[in-house]
């Protein structure tokens, strides 16, 4: 193995069970072989098993950084444990070299009715320090985490926060060569969270750690990771370039959950059955129906109105709403000061958005046909159609919105 | 240049046997600290939230104790020769005794019980096993003082074999280790064998003549003469009021027997201790 090189992962498969007495059986099975001096011939899947990671290979150089990305279920923790040695991979070969650290579920040593004191020194231990290592660094240990009075107290009575503050404190203190870091950064604040990643980066720049962080923020891994590797079923889909991966991911996520929103329920409330709003469609610059735009593309919302009585003083409102349901744009054409002219028959009624300022992600929208006053409505369509934003080369570091800000530099 | 590990199947079977023995013995040393660590957690962890705390380890031989003397002045029982009083007989037999039973009971749950700890972190389980055997030490140091007290009272000397005690102590906890060894492993994933274990080792303490004296005829007589705990027991007993072995054919074969069931189950749980934190 190059000397420059902390992990190394070959064609690593890992296969679990799906029923629990049909794990036991193969568990005593392969205890058996193993004793015996048998091979297990583990490369080959029996009824009910499956692979949890199915041929992975990567490499990590000694400083560099990896964020894994992938859903739920995906294998990043089985991979994550593979390489922290807790099980070995059924097929392939993982070679680390330097001392392991790993926090795959802060506080897992943690015995609740011991103090925070004692579990420092147990945790520690079982992280694999030495009593002279311990005792030096037990002051920096307790300073980090930051728990004060709450020491000497058992450590079922610390909050979450405080939990995950001395378990991530007690791990970085080890001192480790390969940092595994799997979604435990979500439970602290925001000061803890900035305070752990300084941390761990001073540990990359001084010590020339290596870091495997799993996050399912993909703003975190943008800002933690150079390289990112996106996995899912066990199968490793992309790896490269962090930014390059997130998208590659992100853009995978919106198409799942366009196809999930289909299955939403169309809510449309319709008030006459006289007048209402057709169609909506979404167009681009060129006039072509899509539901997929790039980040500062042209867009235009169009509304079909059949009016078979006339339609004085009609007026449409537009709600955009993030994914979380909140409204982040809502304007009606009369508050923007404009009138329009009576509907009798078909018109149509264009929004044009000259610069789609939204971040990736999906924008559901609402569109509302009122006539007179703002409280007449002829016909509502809620959140029954979406906005699909990619990010076509530039997008937001986070946050919902991107806009076409000039940067510039001056030599003052 | 830091030491570079390699994770594959069958990973033991490429090393050959030989260097695994080194491996097992050096990781146990490497350990000791963590071994300690670990044993302090499982210590304090079940005498913390509990007024008398370590005193259980009082109560417990006092009621099994008080039972056998009921049973045996209603005449339902017959405790047998013996030339010691009662009560000193029987807390020596029980205070052996218990280095296995609870020993026995402790190191085959010490997988299950640290779940999460050991699914969620790398670090070595022979010391989780061997931990759990401190406890029971503690255990029996403490019941030793009971016995002491016994001897006060009944005005009696142990004899000058008591200090000869560790070549009957060191063989038990070998032989318990070693058994704790497989069954952890087994109860890990199959938790019949934790159910199974305490029915047995109450059924085994009935069997072995530790709170009466071995019976000349009969099935149990029979019996008794392939109890390797049997020897054991009695060889500690007969140190501690006698001084001398009486039946040191019998104990020698159970020391013997003890350091090859440990030697062979260390090494099997070497070899399968990953198998189990994935099927936990």
């Amino acid at each position: 193995m190059d000397n420059n090189v902390a992990i190394k992962v070959e064609n690593v498969s890992k296969k679990f069970c799906k029923t629990l007495k049909k794990s036991m059986l193969y568990g005593l099975v392969d205890i058996g072989k193993n004793i015996l001096g048998l091979r297990t011939n583990s490369g080959t899947l029996r009824s009910d098993e499956f692979l949890a990671v199915d041929n992975v290979s990567f490499e990590v150089k000694r400083g560099e950084t990896l964020g894994l990305i992938g859903p739920n279920g995906s294998g990043k923790t089985t991979l994550l444990k593979m390489l922290n040695g807790i099980f070995w991979p059924d097929k392939g070969k993982i070679s680390i070299r330097g001392k392991v650290g790993a926090l795959i579920a802060v506080g897992a040593g943690f015995h609740p009715l011991l103090t925070g004191r004692e579990n420092i020194y147990v945790n520690s231990a079982v992280l694999g320090m030495n009593r002279h290592e311990v005792n030096k660094k037990f002051d920096s240990i307790v300073e980090f985490a930051d728990i004060g009075d709450f020491l000497d107290m058992p450590v079922k009575n610390y909050s979450s926060g405080m939990f995950v503050r001395l378990g991530f404190s007690v791990a970085v203190h080890c001192e480790p060569d390969i940092l595994l870091v799997d979604e435990v950064l979500a439970v602290g604040d925001s000061n803890f969270i900035i305070k752990s990643l300084n941390k761990v980066s001073s540990l990359i720049k001084e010590s020339n750690m290596s870091l495997i962080f799993v996050s399912h923020s993909n703003t975190m891994i943008k800002a933690v990771c150079k390289k990112a590797l996106y996995i899912e079923n066990g199968i490793c889909k992309k790896i490269g370039n962090a930014f390059d991966v997130v998208e590659a991911y992100e853009a995978d996520c919106l198409e799942k959950r366009k196809s999930l929103r289909y299955k939403d329920k169309y809510q449309r409330i319709k008030s006459r059955h006289d007048a209402g709003i057709d169609r909506i469609l979404l167009l681009d610059k060129d006039g072509r129906e899509k539901t997929t735009f790039k980040i500062g593309d042209f867009l235009k919302i169009r509304a079909h109105v059949v009016a078979n009585i006339p339609l004085d003083d009609p007026s449409i409102q537009i709600a955009i709403f993030d994914e979380k349901g909140e409204c982040i744009l809502s304007q009606i054409s009369k508050t923007d000061n404009i009138i329009f002219p009576a509907i009798y028959g078909k018109a149509y009624i264009d929004f044009a958005i000259p610069e789609i300022p939204f971040n990736v992600g999906l924008y559901p929208f609402s569109v509302k046909l009122m006539d007179g006053s703002l409280i007449d409505t002829v016909d509502y369509h809620v959140k029954t159609n979406y906005i699909a934003v990619e990010s076509g080369g530039k997008s937001g570091f986070n946050g919902k919105l991107w806009i076409n800000g000039k940067w510039k530099i001056c030599n003052a | 240049m830091a030491r570079i590990v390699t994770y594959e199947s069958d990973n033991s079977l490429k090393k050959g046997y030989f260097s695994i023995f080194l491996e097992i013995f050096d990781e146990i040393r490497y350990n000791k600290w963590l071994t300690f660590q670990l044993f302090k957690r499982d210590f304090f962890g079940t005498y913390k939230q509990s007024f008398i705390g370590i005193f259980w380890a009082f109560i417990m031989p006092f009621f099994s104790l008080g039972t056998f003397i009921l049973l045996n002045r209603s005449g339902i029982f017959s405790i047998g020769d013996i030339d010691t009083p009662y009560p000193i007989y029987a807390m020596v037999g029980i205070s052996f005794w218990q280095i296995f039973s609870t020993g026995l009971i402790s190191s085959s749950n010490s997988l299950a019980q640290a779940g999460a700890m050991i699914t969620k972190i790398n670090f070595s389980k022979k010391s989780l096993v061997i931990a759990s055997m401190a406890k029971t030490t503690v255990t029996f140091l403490i019941q030793s003082i009971l016995v002491a007290l016994l001897f006060i009272f009944y005005h009696i000397a142990p004899s000058i074999g008591i200090f000869l005690i560790p070549i009957v102590i060191i063989p038990l906890m070998l032989f318990v280790i070693g058994l704790g060894f497989i069954l952890s492993l087994l109860n890990a994933f199959i938790k019949d064998v934790g159910n199974g274990l305490s029915v047995i080792v109450t059924f085994l303490m009935f069997l072995t003549p530790v709170l009466y004296a071995k019976p000349s005829t009969g099935m149990l007589a029979h019996l008794t003469k392939f109890n390797p705990l049997y020897y054991i027991v009695s060889a500690g007993r007969d140190l501690v009021l006698k001084g001398v072995i009486s039946e040191p054919r019998g104990f020698l074969f159970s020391v013997v027997m003890s350091f090859v069931i440990f030697i062979i189950f260390l090494f099997i749980f070497h070899l399968t201790e990953t198998r189990v934190t994935e099927r936990i």
